[in-house]
């Protein structure tokens, strides 16, 4: 088991130094990130922007400008007016060392940024989630036992339509009807966007719609994936034969398909969970609501490397953990599994 | 697959059930066609198909491009059925031509990740060795980020207008975005299919058939041709259909986001990112987003019809 996880980290190491590499020569060359400046009231002169570029090492090779990114550049001296008068210590620390770098926006470090949106991005995501399985798990385990029942066929054909449908459509219907026609039917209307003025109450108002599209979009997939997994098991002779001692068919579900069935759930579950730190993208621009997905379109939108990478390589990091981690714990739940 | 507690009916004896030799596409065939979620599908995808083609032959490609702000943001009425959008065009011949456009990129897009797919699953599983963790380790790597966040990077390095410019085909003006778009959503969805290829191939190399095609002296191009590819038919169709699916509801995401397919070219994705500023114009966001799902909708069925065609554990 110690040799299995070792190994696998061993792999993992070159990957993520491949994978970081790419990422960071595409990342930098999406565009100039000083052009923020130019929109900015105290427009740097020609000399200025040059000083600028030299201090942030954009002038360098992209292998060069990597190495600085990994290493940091404290160790040398960077050449700031271009003709070597003027040579300065530099001061970043880079990854390895846990400095991510400034962000070209702020001027605050990427780290920051990021920690000022996953607490939103998680309030969102991770209740989505929760509801997503927990309901997932029962309708996929009922449509299971019922297969080719009605209610069967009414699920199967509902999730197919959700799990097709885009989840710009279900967010701006879900906002046009309870945030737009609700107040004009003297209905008690849901708030559009945003997160509220802050109090508890307010925040979990402003929730509802959000976690309401995100798990209708999601849910359909699981439901499908476990009613799959709950049949596969349920064709077993193991099954059979639990039926045949005269067990109850609660207990034949709980204690002898489901259990069984939920290892593959777990995989999915744990290949999933990293990627709720990545947010939802169009959800969150719908709802305007500051998370990851919305800073990750803004750095973009700027080019703003330092917070790119930082969100990129975060989410890699995490992928990479938690394949691991759900290795490790199939193990746990399944002990026929020996690495 | 058998149910549990209830029996099959057994079928009738007659000449037609001991026909021999019925071939398993024929057998797939006959599956699907039994398969009703699937035929609902294929009547949706009809559907769809046939609206942007008769669209196209009722209406003139210069409704889409006319605008005339006097009309901006009419609802629905019996000379414009879906409405006029912010500048005064007709929807209804937007979501038409956007529509050609959007099946467009999501069919060839598929035929990239397909094409790339099936390469690196067959280099990795038939070659093996170094090939086969470098090709492994490229396709984790490449999906252990969000696929949207990969196609924006790519999208954005291959979309300048200066280097890309706008090209006219057939008497009507495209934006390169459309071309660039295919390529960055067929380059970023390979990974399933070559894993899946490759898992098809590692099994089918250990045949007999195989070693007997190398024992003639086949060459490995040759058996990797005819022995091996059409083992993989059944399972890269699949993944194909529902492949096209999700590369139009990409395509939807990226021109929402504003960033996919530009102006001169419709696509329902970026009549959709347009949109999306006017939630009280219902029928501005409505249409597009409607036959977005309709055509992913019937895309699913159809693919999941498909799947339990092909997949003999399912056969009853």
């Amino acid at each position: 088991m110690t040799q299995f996880i070792f190994r696998r980290l061993l792999q993992a190491i070159p990957l993520l130094f491949i994978i970081s590499f790419v990422l960071f020569a595409f990342t930098n060359a999406l565009g100039d990130p000083l052009a923020v400046f130019a929109e900015s009231r105290q427009r740097p002169s020609a000399a200025e922007r040059e000083m600028l570029v030299r201090r942030l090492g954009l002038d360098r090779p992209i292998f060069e400008q990597y190495l600085v990114w990994l290493v940091g550049n404290d160790w040398m001296l960077v050449d700031v007016r271009g003709d070597g008068s003027v040579m300065e210590p530099g001061t970043r620390k880079g990854v390895l060392r846990g400095d991510l770098g400034l962000s070209f926006v702020t001027r605050k470090p990427a780290w920051t940024r990021i920690e000022e949106r996953l607490p939103m991005t998680l309030t969102l995501m991770v209740p989505a989630y929760i509801i997503t399985v927990v309901l997932a798990i029962g309708i996929g385990v009922y449509s299971s036992i019922r297969q080719y029942s009605l209610t069967d066929n009414v699920i199967t054909g509902l999730s197919f339509f959700f799990y097709s449908m885009p989840i710009f459509f279900i967010a701006l219907l879900t906002i046009y009807i309870f945030g737009v026609q609700f107040p004009r039917w003297n209905l008690p209307g849901l708030p559009i966007g945003g997160t509220g003025n802050g109090s508890f109450p307010d925040l979990l108002v402003h929730m509802l719609m959000p976690v309401f599209c995100l798990v209708a979009i999601q849910l359909a997939g699981y439901v499908r994936f476990i009613r799959s997994s709950m049949l596969d098991v349920l064709n077993q002779d193991y099954i059979r034969t639990a039926h045949a001692k005269g067990l109850s068919e609660n207990r034949v579900v709980q204690r002898h398909a489901f259990k069984n069935a939920s290892l593959p759930l777990v995989t999915l579950i744990g290949l999933d969970l990293p990627f709720l730190l990545a947010g939802a993208v169009v959800t969150e621009r719908i709802f305007a609501w500051p998370g990851m997905g919305r800073l990750f379109i803004e750095s973009f939108e700027r080019a703003d490397v330092p917070v790119m990478m930082a969100i990129l390589m975060l989410l890699c990091l995490l992928v990479v953990a938690f394949q691991l981690l759900t290795d490790v714990v199939y193990t746990w739940f399944d002990p026929r599994i020996r690495y | 697959m058998a149910t549990l507690g209830k029996s099959q009916p057994i079928p009738k004896l007659n000449e037609h059930t001991y026909v021999a030799g019925r071939s398993n596409l024929a057998r797939s065939l006959a599956q699907l066609r039994r398969h009703r979620m699937a035929l609902v599908g294929a009547a949706l995808v009809t559907f769809v198909i046939l609206f942007v083609v008769v669209g196209s032959i009722l209406i003139p490609e210069a409704d889409s491009r006319y605008n005339d702000p006097s009309r901006a943001l009419q609802a629905p009425s019996v000379e414009h059925p879906f409405g006029t959008d912010v500048i005064g065009r007709d929807i209804l011949a937007r979501v038409v031509y956007g529509g050609q456009v959007s099946l467009f990129v999501g069919v060839t897009a598929v035929i990239v990740q397909i094409l790339v797919g099936t390469f690196v699953g067959v280099a990795a599983g038939y070659l093996g060795g170094a090939v086969d963790s470098v090709l492994m380790r490229l396709a984790e790597a490449m999906l252990s980020i969000p696929q949207l966040f990969l196609a924006l990077i790519a999208l954005r390095l291959f979309s300048d207008p200066t280097q890309f410019p706008d090209f006219t085909f057939m008497g009507r003006q495209y934006s390169a975005t459309m071309i660039v778009i295919v390529f960055v959503i067929g380059l970023t969805s390979w990974m399933r299919v070559s894993r899946i290829v490759r898992s098809v191939v590692l099994s089918v190399k250990e045949q007999e058939y195989v070693t007997a095609a190398h024992a003639i002296g086949a060459s490995s191009v040759r058996t990797v041709l005819v022995h091996v590819l059409p083992n993989c038919l059944a399972p890269i169709v699949v993944s194909a259909t529902l492949g096209v699916a999700a590369a139009i509801l990409l395509e939807a995401y990226l021109g929402f986001l504003g960033l996919g397919v530009r102006a001169p070219t419709p696509t329902w994705g970026n009549i959709m990112g347009q949109a999306n500023s006017y939630l009280n114009q219902w029928y501005y966001w409505f249409f597009p987003a409607l036959f977005i799902m309709l055509t992913t909708l019937g895309i699913n069925f159809l693919g999941d019809g498909l799947r339990d065609a092909f997949d003999p554990k399912s056969l009853r």
